[in-house]
């Protein structure tokens, strides 16, 4: 379930079924062609209906599929990844994967048919490199796991990769644009200037010199007779090589001879001999048909007529690169356009997908998580989460029967008469609001398109979920309709800009004011009491002997520090672990004992019970600040060890002073958590703020008056989490 | 991808070679497609590979480039061996006769499909997109690579993955055990022969007996017995490999009947030895046949395409290649186990699985003029124009009937080549079989590897490649500096006019090249200058003021040490120039700064060596 946002599937019997033979304009049975597929062949006439679809629409639900999801196993979203550390694997999963389809769906409301009409698209998007010489994004990440699963749903890789639209991010073109203008005013520069575009070469062999002499005669051969005779060019008439090789013909009202076959060497020599022989002609490279490009050298009354044809084929150049770049932007355009428009955006778990959109049709990603959130906001000012929505209105929840919230069981729940394709789901249908699907001449309103998962299929679920959710908290289409925005509408603004930034621990975060919220109904997936997380207690572990597992690493600091010293222990995976200590001096005490025993050899030393989980002399401990750094690296090894290795962590213990800014961002958040806290009561997991320094000072015991509350199930109930999250590697995070 | 292109057409063009057939292999027809080319590797001489990857380098100086060293190079080539994926591996064993080749092309369709679920063989791979584009122009299915492409395990994954993979061991030789058992030992056995001997006893009894199925069963749950197949059987726990010997020791003396099987934890020691009772002395034999196909069925599951790797291995028939560093790089680290830091310990490696590799390249080298041809098809029909060589190719296999899906001619191309050389050059089956015994010969196969130029840089075709100018020098490391920080856009021209006359040292010759578009190499023909530069930038002093207005742009420098740690080091950036200003910020890595030391390499450079920028 968890992974179906990957799926993709395209049936061939149902490209068939798109044919026009098959038009059925307004049939009222089931129906199953296929969403709007959209790749470099037909991209510019279906963005041009895209166009008067999303302007007319009251809303746009998108989906993406990429190419992957973690670069590495540890590099998954846990529950022990404070916010500043979900950014950042967000950031670089959306850094390293490509996007290969992107679903667009406009929703638009037809007051008249009292339904909502939505056009579903599906763009096939691989980011091919169309400009030369361009920067590092040509290169991009697959997750094996992830391209079987979009094998497992017949992804049609060709298209993707064969006909896939192209893009260049608004960052990408600018840039281009900025090397076209310095390389056009270079050449200005240049062509007056003393830097000659070609060196002088040396005419050192024999052949070169006798070259240069033959071309010197032509060209002055074929000037003269342009100048006294109007047939002079018949003297070459004769030689059948020269006639193939020199062509006159009419270059911007001028006359010009094209150059044929000669080498690029021997075409130096040509453009040597125009300069430094003849004022009047000038050598120029201009694109023919065909893109192929022709060498001609011309023929100008004066020097300001040369420096004019000079400057007009410069101008042609940087014209037809200027087109290039523009036929470049691709499927940014579609980006654009929905940015332009300012509809309201509907997605399912979402966030990931807005980081994808963000760093490959804006800019690079933010460093911050404030940063990237303000910079989304101006270009989207309105996005709802339908996951979110579901999860955190009570109606809802209700209304959902508390099942699962994936987009699959939501849609089947909520759109039960498009789900099941049935006319007579009863009751059900009436509550529902209807919705009729539009792809080219065809419509139905009990559409399935047999394409379950598909990035288009996908985005149509989403907003018909988000449609039935709105009818479910009392907007009523009919009576209003939404031309007066939904976006404003007051019942929404609970949920306007909320986004999951990880689902599995509820943490929440709001698009227009970057605050961060976690998640405080009490309908999350997990019901169960879990030890608060507190950051300045816990102490990150790897490298260790293979056979510690979470229960071993527990009995082993147990033994050193007290039976209920350790909270709970969190396995990242098969080489690191987190362990939260009870007290926060623990932490500080167990990197100076493990320090202290990593440097002696001595009996005492190897007997004490800490040694085994010494063993091998790889064992590597920190406090939490340095799984921030090793986040942020973009180095992704597969095992967590190697990763720090590689990252180049060369000390084996290490105790880092907290920074003052993390400290205060994590103290607003907490305040924000504790309003939320008096509202509605339970809390799942609490953010405290870390240490004021690593080494915490004895004695000054910070009292903490939840760990020792814990019973012993609950603690197995967090080694449960530990070792579940460690074996569900292939998981993605648009449950 | 235009010099694809070119090379697709050149070599149409100058060969009349009839449609080539290469036999396409995917995860539907492997295993009929293994036992075929194994024989095939058997009765062949040689055998040619060739390589369908997702990339080649991730910037364009991380491409293999003339200025460098044989340890520069391999660090480039694991890098990229590491980053990308091989989608098709093409095999061509072949036999010489007299003018006459026979040769058995295959291609393999690789896609490395996590089988077992045990996250391998490859957690991830990269793309390149251009590469990715150009293979689509050519034609490639990649529908069929994931969708039915052959998965594999290297032999270091497949060691680690037999551990994870709980499947029953079969466990037919037994050693004696030397140790004199302790009590504990003779506890535990007295304990496990009891039990079996109950458990056998009730087994044969209730064989005979007519009771009704609810009684048998109570009996096996009472018993603790359990079937495997249609035969009884019964597990016994273990806690120590110890006591699995203990237990396969009181087994064999126990009966003959009894057949154990090794029951592996996930990632630990044995947890069961499970007993299977047969019923006769055939029964036995039928079982353990069983459990060896069995256990080949496995291994094939859990090799998949090394089998193949393996059968050429295990044939010690020499391979011959193209692009040897590039190709083998990626054999080492998807095949094999993953690749050594230094290439010295590379080499050892691959040494033992491939005694002999020759490089096509290098043989091409041999024949003088020839050794410029800068690709398979220019330099096939540089052969042609030079020496006459009647040489049929014949491809027993049938045709396939779609030929539109004929990938992996690159095989053929190679094999081609080499027949035309090695009777061009003399060389049989017979003479390296003679090889052998010199180890210098084998070395000198070897050296292909080492030379880094091997790998043409210059694939892209104008109008006057194919063959170039030969005016190779060679340099010595120490006498190269590499110069960054200069205005953006600025050619090598304008760049070796501004540097002439700056200081004293570039009053003599020397060549500025671009590396690639932020960084350039200088190269002087006199020794000890480079050294002189290094110093006077270092100590900004009595330098002219054109240079120290280019040190104050932020012009900088550094030796070919620099480089070398770039190369080998985890953090690099597109730019050249950034690299090296990340990896002169950093304290030098111990590994490299050790390893160092004073030694200089050398290195030829062509005297027109032009990196094209426009190539990524």
């Amino acid at each position: 379930m968890k992974k179906q946002w990957l799926v993709r599937a395209f049936s061939d019997a149902l490209t068939v079924a798109s044919s026009t033979s098959f038009t059925r304009p307004f049939c009222s049975a089931i129906s199953s062609f296929p969403v709007k597929k959209v790749t470099k062949i037909n991209f510019d006439s279906a963005l041009e209906a895209l166009r008067s679809h999303v302007r007319d629409a009251d809303f746009v639900s998108v989906d993406l599929e990429m190419t992957g999801v973690t670069s590495a196993p540890w590099r998954d979203s846990f529950q022990f990844d404070r916010f500043d550390i979900r950014y950042l694997k967000v950031k670089d999963s959306a850094e390293k994967f490509a996007v290969v389809q992107f679903g667009v769906c406009p929703f638009r409301w037809d007051s008249s048919k009292e339904s909502f009409i939505a056009h579903p698209y599906n763009f096939y998007v691989f980011p091919r490199k169309e400009l030369p010489a361009d920067g590092p994004s040509y290169e991009f990440l697959c997750q094996t796991t992830s391209m079987d699963f979009l094998a497992k749903y017949q992804f049609d890789f060709n298209a993707c990769i064969h006909e896939g639209i192209s893009y260049l991010s608004r960052g990408q073109e600018a840039e281009a644009l900025k090397r076209l203008n310095l390389a056009y005013e270079d050449e200005v520069v240049n062509s007056g200037g003393h830097l000659k575009e070609v060196r002088d070469i040396p005419l050192v062999s024999m052949s070169d010199v006798l070259f240069t002499e033959r071309m010197k005669n032509i060209f002055a051969k074929w000037r003269n007779g342009l100048l006294h005779n109007r047939d002079g060019w018949s003297q070459f008439e004769g030689d059948s090589n020269d006639k193939k090789k020199f062509q006159t013909i009419f270059f911007k009202m001028r006359p010009a001879l094209a150059l044929n076959g000669f080498t690029s060497h021997q075409l130096r020599l040509i453009q040597l001999v125009t300069r430094k022989h003849f004022k009047d002609l000038a050598y120029v490279r201009v694109n023919g048909e065909k893109s192929s490009e022709q060498k001609l050298v011309v023929y100008t009354e004066s020097k300001d007529d040369k420096d004019l044809l000079v400057k007009e084929v410069k101008d042609g150049f940087r014209k037809e690169a200027e087109v290039k770049i523009k036929a470049a932007v691709g499927f940014r355009h579609v980006i654009d356009l929905l940015s332009s428009e300012k509809k309201l955006i509907i997605g399912h778990n979402c966030f990931l997908d807005v980081a994808h959109i963000y760093s490959k049709f804006l800019g690079p990603l933010p460093s911050t998580v404030e940063e990237f959130v303000s910079s989304v906001h101006k270009n989207f000012p309105y996005i709802i989460d339908t996951k979110q929505l579901l999860n955190t209105d009570n109606i809802l929840q209700h209304r959902m029967k508390k099942k699962g919230t994936s987009l699959s069981s939501a849609f089947a729940l909520l759109c039960p008469q498009i789900a099941s394709a049935s006319l007579n789901s009863g009751l059900a249908s009436q509550l529902c609001v209807k919705v009729e699907v539009q792809v080219d001449d065809l419509r139905s309103s009990n559409w399935n398109s047999g394409a379950k998962h598909e990035a288009g299929y996908d985005a149509f679920m989403t907003g018909s979920v988000f449609v039935q959710a709105c009818s479910h908290l009392g907007i009523d289409f009919k009576r209003h309709s939404p031309s007066t925005g939904l976006a404003h509408n007051e019942k929404l603004q609970k949920h306007i800009n909320l986004l999951y930034l990880s689902w599995n621990n509820g943490a929440i975060i709001d698009l227009s004011s970057g605050n961060k919220i976690t998640e405080s109904s009490g309908t999350q997936l997990y019901k169960k009491r879990y030890p608060k997380i507190v950051f300045s207690k816990i102490v990150l572990v790897w490298g260790f002997p293979s056979k510690f597992k979470a229960r071993e690493l527990r009995e082993c600091v147990s033994k050193v520090f007290g039976m209920d010293s350790v909270i709970s222990i969190y396995c990242l995976d098969e080489t690191a672990a987190f362990i939260q200590f009870s007290k926060e001096e623990f932490v500080s005490d167990f990197l100076i004992l493990k320090e202290s025993l990593d440097r002696n050899n001595d009996p005492i030393s190897v007997l004490h019970p800490l040694s085994k989980l010494l063993e091998g002399g790889n064992t590597c401990a920190t406090s939490y600040e340095v799984y921030r750094e090793i986040c942020s690296s973009p180095i992704s090894r597969v095992l967590f060890a190697d990763q720090a290795e590689a990252v180049g962590i060369k000390w084996k213990t290490k105790v880092v002073e907290s920074r003052e800014e993390v400290e205060t961002q994590e103290l607003e958040s907490r305040e924000e958590l504790e309003s939320t806290t008096k509202e509605s009561g339970t809390v799942n997991s609490i953010l405290d703020p870390p240490p004021k320094s690593g080494t915490g000072k004895r004695g000054d015991v910070i009292s903490d008056p939840s760990y020792h509350n814990f019973s012993c199930d609950e603690i197995m109930d967090a080694l449960y989490v530990a070792e579940s999250q460690l074996g569900d590697r292939t998981r993605t995070t648009n449950v | 991808m235009v010099a694809q292109f070119l090379q697709r057409r050149l070599f149409c063009s100058s060969s009349n070679i009839p449609q080539w057939s290469v036999k396409q292999v995917t995860k539907s027809n492997f295993s009929e497609a293994l036992k075929e080319i194994r024989n095939h590797i058997r009765d062949a001489d040689f055998i040619a590979v060739s390589l369908q990857k997702t990339g080649a380098f991730s910037a364009p100086w991380r491409r293999v480039l003339p200025l460098d060293t044989a340890e520069t190079a391999y660090c480039k080539a694991k890098d990229a061996a590491e980053r990308f994926q091989v989608l098709q591996f093409a095999v061509c064993p072949f036999t010489i006769g007299a003018s006459k080749v026979v040769a058995y092309p295959y291609n393999f369709h690789l896609f490395p499909r996590d089988e077992l679920s045990i996250g391998m063989p490859s957690y991830s791979f990269s793309c390149q997109t251009s590469y990715l584009t150009s293979m689509a122009q050519e034609g490639f299915d990649f529908n069929v690579c994931i969708y039915d492409g052959i998965s594999y395990l290297s032999r270091v994954q497949e060691s680690t993955a037999k551990d994870r993979i709980a499947n029953p061991i079969p466990s037919t030789h037994l050693m004696k055990s030397s140790s004199t058992p302790s009590v504990a030992d003779a506890v535990f056995m007295e304990r496990i022969k009891s039990r079996v001997r109950h458990w056998r006893k009730r087994c044969k009894d209730s064989s005979k007996g007519t009771d009704d199925a609810l009684i048998n069963s109570l009996r096996k749950l009472i018993v603790g017995s359990e079937v495997y197949g249609s035969r009884p059987c019964m597990s016994i726990d273990v806690c120590s490999e110890r006591q699995v010997h203990l237990a396969l020791e009181m087994l064999t003396e126990f009966s003959d009947d009894l057949v154990p099987l090794i029951i592996p934890d996930k990632g630990g020691p044995p947890k069961a030895v499970r007993v299977v009772l047969t019923s006769s002395a055939e029964d036995k034999n039928l079982l353990v046949r069983e459990l060896e196909s069995l256990d080949e069925e496995q291994n094939k599951r859990v090799r998949g395409f090394r089998e193949v790797i393996d059968a050429i291995s295990a044939s010690q028939k020499p391979v011959v290649s193209y692009n040897c560093l590039n190709d083998f790089t990626f054999i080492h680290s998807k095949f094999l186990a993953p690749l050594p830091l230094r290439m010295d310990e590379f080499m050892c490696s691959l040494r033992l699985v491939f005694p002999h590799i020759i490089d096509v390249n290098h043989l091409l080298k041999e024949i003088g003029p020839l050794r410029k041809a800068t690709n398979l098809p220019s330099a096939i029909s540089y052969l042609k124009r030079r020496f006459f060589v009647p040489l049929d190719m014949e491809i027993p296999h049938q045709a396939q009937g779609n030929e539109s899906k004929n990938h992996g001619h690159n095989v053929l191309r190679i094999t081609y080549l080499f027949a035309k050389l090695s009777s061009v050059l003399k060389i049989t089956p017979h003479t390296i079989q003679t090889m052998n015994d010199h180890l210098t010969a084998v070395l000198e196969g070897y050296t292909n590897i080492l030379n880094p130029c091997s790998t043409s840089i210059q694939e892209t075709i104008d109008e006057e490649a194919g063959v170039w100018m030969d005016n190779t020098r060679k340099v010595s490391t120490k006498d190269l500096v590499f110069l960054w920080g200069f205005k953006a856009g600025m050619s090598s021209g304008v760049l070796k006019s501004l540097l002439r006359g700056s200081h004293d040292v570039f009053s003599e010759d020397f060549e500025v090249r671009l590396v690639d578009k932020s960084c350039a190499i200088v190269v002087f023909w006199r020794p000890g200058l480079a050294e002189v530069l290094c110093g006077v930038m270092g100590s900004g002093t009595s330098v002219s003021s054109v240079l120290r207005e280019m040190i104050s742009e932020g012009l900088r420098v550094a030796g070919y040490e620099a480089y070398k740690r770039v190369c080998g080091s985890d953090f690099w950036e597109v730019d050249l120039a950034d690299s090296f200003d990340n990896a002169l910020a950093e304290p030098p890595h111990e590994f490299l700064a050790a390893d160092s030391g004073k030694e200089s390499s050398e290195i030829y450079l062509s005297s027109d060596f032009v990196i094209n920028l426009d190539d990524l």
